[in-house]
């Protein structure tokens, strides 16, 4: 299911560490960029790129939250929950996105465009409450904020490409 | 030695030894769940908290983590170590379901004990508990996450412990997860050690799910008699069924764990599944019979026969299944009665090298298991040892781990759990790569200060052996072997050249003359070949040099004891028509055999479960099996019988000896002429030592005094290369469906590896042939269809057949064929 192409980028990647597993999730956040999220194929073709078994290679994917074994939508928001941003109410910011936006919380809209996920600390604390949207951190969050932000994105396709 | 004192009592114990270990010394268990001493500690599970009141260092401390030291004292009951234990329980139990009544693992579950013994007897959690969806892990192992506590006891044996990569933990904190990527079957053959090793019941035993509680099982410790090593093993069994086996530690031989063959290839004793499988009455001519019946049958058929043509006309059969106690008598009523036999092996030249090699073991070479943990340098020469001795390529796999050197001579694809180099040399090549490695590890200093013999057959070790397909090179690993202070040679006994036992002795010999700590280990045929070994002298014959004498009609009868030519003889036709030729074939045997089929009288005898028995592993150490329950058909399946019977259905095998002793025609009891501890050291000198009045024999290693010297001369090896154009197929053994018994219990049935042939790609493209294509070889008795399975790791010019359940080898007319190119083809 890669490209012949990624696969040869990748094969690059690999050969350029030292050890080939220290490039494990790089390689998948590369396939990521393409593909959106690690299906099983993915999983199992980068596993071997890898010399991992897919199981080696599935114990890390799990492990890290920006790392997807589930379709997501184009724009993954994740709401930061560990205890300053709880504090300052990422449980109504989560509310007002599911309701606002029709995203089920930890699912993806019905039209594909927003996945809604927690998220532990990511260090935005004196931000509380905030969320990141495809590597592009937004803090002190209030509902208008957030209309405008999600609102820009589904109306426009308006996005900072990632750095 | 550090001095210390847990709970008032004072122990000494040796540099390095943690506070639970030392505890446990002075019997006081210190609650744990991810501690385990073969795996060691990582302090994850903080249920081993105790209080070290005086000593360097104060408070509560998790007492796995922890040396012992001079001066401590340690407290396990002490208020504040109890209250931290106690929340511990409380917290590794929010999550784990109230579920113990229909649980398997109820009754014998640690985390049920220390639940209970923590005080921790009322839930005051009242939330919605985390769960998970099971996975389906095979035959053999039942899959229940709900009951995790997230130990990781499972995942640190899997991976670390035994080597394989497809079960581990998955996801973060609370939601850990251990699965496979896959639901699918465990690959690894040492996959019921998860059942043993895990602190509850996440990992259950699916062939005895849901049938018995622990505290109803009728429970001996036993010995696994399916391959060489004898791992120890406790019988659990109820209502006349064994129900499982599980792993009983021997720090000598397997340590904590089995391997699956050994654990759940067991059904044999119960007829399988639906009981009809094992033949349990007596027959005469396949008409069920009375026991004495039978027995006065044999003994009048065999006291008829001896008086006619002399008793020179009775041959014994015994096999490497035997208990020592039924080959001794073997031996005795053939001396006595003038039988001819005991025979053990099939095939001439496995005996001879099984009796080189046991003649060549010495007490201060052979090794155990254990001690081939702490190899610095391991060779194995001729060994498949995860299809012949699953266990030893786990004991390889502790010494990989403590970065021993690997090598692996052998010509077959070899896999292992661990990283080896693999040199796929033929078998007649073995002994020169052999040779070699050792030779160049020998400087010119110690071969000054050999003595002569050992300096000979220094010299006349080939030098060179060119490797080029494996790219390895042998000087390099000579210089490793060269500082390596405790190397241990492997040598099997199966595809290996008549003299390699030998030679792998004396290559041992030269390393310890060396300086080294060197050690040998046998991988022999079966569970009890050594002591077939013992028994045997230059006269004894194998089976295929006793059937021209069946076929020219000087022997009249075969008394076949727990032994079947039928299992690995080729050339079936000619065995059919031999064995129709007797007036007599009397059979004793637990086992559904083809043999069985064809007695004029049958007699069933008792299982390893069924009685007590010895036996002697690979390196000689004697080890005894208890009776587990008298046995007879399981009750299982069906209501128990509503009529009362004063006998038990099935009820009527005895040990092979006993019946042995019975049809031999002698009127007075056993027990009146001699004991069984005098049976085995009169017919076996070295027993003596023992003792005549000591038995069961329960510990020790018998190995006879190396009287043959050592260092035979090295022959010239044959010159590499082919002359003749096709292939030398050679047969094998694989692991779950090519031993008896195990082969036999239906249970493994279902993992049964692939009817595969191996074949080196090289030859493979030459024929036209791929990998995963289905081939028909033609054999001198008909052809067999089988999958082809092509490798690069293994010697060119060879077939691999392995000698398995449902592939119809003896086809073969000899115990090796040599196959023309045209007559492999695709199908």
């Amino acid at each position: 299911m890669l490209s012949e192409e990624l696969k040869q980028e990748l094969r690059k990647m690999i050969a350029d560490a030292e050890s080939s597993r220290e490039k494990a999730v790089d390689v998948m956040l590369d396939i990521q960029e393409h593909h959106l999220w690690m299906s099983d194929e993915a999983m199992e073709e980068a596993a071997e790129l890898l010399g991992m078994s897919p199981l080696e290679l599935d114990e890390l994917a799990t492990f890290y939250d920006f790392i997807y074994r589930s379709p997501v939508g184009k724009y993954v928001i994740h709401v930061c929950d560990s205890a300053m941003c709880w504090l300052e109410g990422h449980q109504r910011v989560m509310d007002h996105i599911s309701t606002s936006f029709n995203v089920p919380i930890g699912g993806t809209s019905p039209d594909g465009l927003f996945t809604l996920l927690p998220v532990c600390c990511i260090g935005y604390c004196d931000r509380a409450p905030a969320m990141v949207i495809n590597r592009r951190v937004y803090g002190k969050l209030t509902p208008e904020k957030i209309d405008r932000i999600l609102g820009r994105l589904a109306r426009d396709n308006e996005f900072h490409p990632p750095e | 030695m550090p001095r210390l004192v847990i709970d008032d009592l004072e122990i000494e114990v040796p540099k390095g030894t943690k506070v639970i270990d030392a505890a446990e010394r002075l019997g006081i268990m210190i609650p744990r769940f991810c501690y385990h001493e073969a795996l060691g500690a990582v302090g994850a599970c903080r249920m081993c908290a105790v209080k070290f009141i005086e000593g360097p260092l104060k408070g509560v401390q998790m007492s796995c983590m922890i040396d012992a030291q001079d001066g401590m004292v340690v407290s396990t009951t002490d208020q504040e170590a109890v209250d931290f234990r106690k929340r511990v329980i409380e917290w590794l139990m929010i999550n784990h379901p109230h579920d113990c009544p229909v649980c398997d693992e109820g009754g014998q579950c640690l985390l049920q004990d220390e639940t209970v013994s923590s005080g921790h007897g009322r839930r005051r959690y009242p939330g919605r508990k985390r769960t998970y969806r099971n996975q389906y892990l095979g035959p053999f192992i039942a899959h229940e996450m709900n009951r995790c506590i997230h130990c990781y006891r499972c995942s640190r044996y899997y991976q670390e412990f035994s080597g394989y990569r497809d079960l581990g933990p998955l996801q973060i904190g609370n939601r850990v997860y251990f699965g496979r990527f896959k639901e699918g079957r465990l690959e690894s053959p040492f996959s019921g050690n998860l059942v043993d090793i895990c602190p509850t019941g996440v990992y259950t035993d699916i062939p005895a799910r849901f049938k018995v509680r622990r505290w109803d099982l009728q429970r001996a410790p036993s010995v696994c008699i399916n391959c060489p090593l004898g791992c120890n093993t406790i019988g659990n069994s109820h209502y006349r069924a064994v129900m499982r086996v599980e792993a009983r530690m021997n720090p000598y031989v397997n340590g904590y764990f089995l391997c699956d063959e050994g654990r759940f290839g067991f059904s044999y004793t119960n007829g399988g599944a639906d009981h009809a499988q094992r033949p349990w009455n007596s027959r005469i001519s396949g008409a069920d019979v009375t026991v004495e019946a039978a027995l006065a049958e044999s003994a009048s058929k065999i006291a008829e026969i001896s008086a006619i043509y002399g008793p020179g006309a009775v041959v014994a059969l015994g096999s490497t299944r035997n208990s020592l106690e039924t080959q001794s008598m073997l031996s005795r009523l053939c001396r006595r009665k003038g039988w001819q036999g005991p025979v053990w092996f099939n095939d001439p030249a496995i005996y001879r090298k099984v009796r080189s090699g046991v003649e060549r073991l010495d007490s201060g070479i052979a090794v155990s298991m254990r001690e081939i943990e702490f190899a610095d340098f391991v060779i194995v020469a001729g060994a498949d040892l995860l299809n012949e001795a699953p266990m030893a390529a786990m004991a390889i796999r502790q010494a990989s781990r403590k970065n021993a050197t690997i090598i692996v001579v052998d010509p077959r694809p070899i896999s292992l759990p661990f990283e080896f180099r693999h040199i796929p040399a033929a078998p007649a090549q073995i002994e020169r790569c052999l040779g070699s490695l050792v030779k160049g590890s020998i400087s010119k200093d110690e071969l000054k200060g050999f003595d002569s013999s050992a300096k000979g057959f220094c010299k006349a070790l080939p030098a060179k052996f060119e490797e080029k397909e494996s790219g390895i090179s042998i000087s390099e690993l000579s210089g490793q072997l060269m500082s390596a202070k405790r190397p241990v040679i492997v040598c099997g006994t199966g595809i290996v050249c008549e003299s390699t036992p030998a030679f792998a002795a004396d290559c041992a010999q030269l390393l310890r003359e060396s300086g080294k700590k060197a050690g040998l280990f046998y991988i022999l045929p079966g569970a009890s070949s050594f002591s077939s070994a013992l028994l045997s002298g230059p006269e004894t014959k194998t089976f295929s040099e006793i059937l021209p004498q069946i076929e020219e009609g000087l022997i009249k009868a075969l008394i076949a004891t727990e032994s079947d030519p039928f299992w690995d003889f080729p050339d079936r036709e000619r065995l059919d028509r031999a064995l129709s030729m007797l007036d007599l074939l009397v059979v004793i045997d637990y086992l559904p055999t083809e043999t069985v089929k064809r007695a004029t009288v049958f007699h069933p005898s008792s299982t390893v479960f069924e009685m007590n028995s010895t036996f002697v592993n690979q390196e000689g150490r004697v080890q005894h099996a208890e009776r587990v329950h008298v046995g007879g058909v399981p009750i299982w399946g069906a209501h128990p019988p509503r009529i009362i019977r004063n006998f038990v259905p099935g009820g009527d095998h005895q040990p092979a000896w006993e019946l042995l002793w019975k049809i031999s025609a002698e009127t007075s009891m056993l027990e009146s002429v001699l004991t069984l501890g005098e049976l085995i050291a009169a017919e076996i000198p070295v027993f003596e030592a023992v003792g005549h009045s000591k038995y069961p024999i329960t510990e020790g290693r018998i190995i006879p005094e190396n009287s043959e010297g050592s260092f035979v001369k090295p022959k010239a090896s044959p010159a590499k290369g082919q002359t003749a154009k096709g292939f030398n197929l050679l047969l094998t053994d694989t692991i779950f469906a090519s031993r008896e018994p195990s082969a036999y219990a239906d249970t493994l049935a279902s993992v049964f590896p692939e009817a595969t042939l191996f074949m080196h790609s090289g030859d493979a493209n030459g024929a036209g042939l791929s990998e995963g294509d289905m081939v028909s070889v033609e054999l001198e008795l008909g052809a067999i269809q089988l999958k082809l399975s092509v490798s690069q790791r293994m010697a060119r010019g060879f077939l691999f057949l392995p000698r398995q359940r449902g592939i119809h080898w003896q086809k073969m007319k000899e115990f090796s064929a040599w196959i023309a190119p045209e007559r492999i083809r695709k199908i």
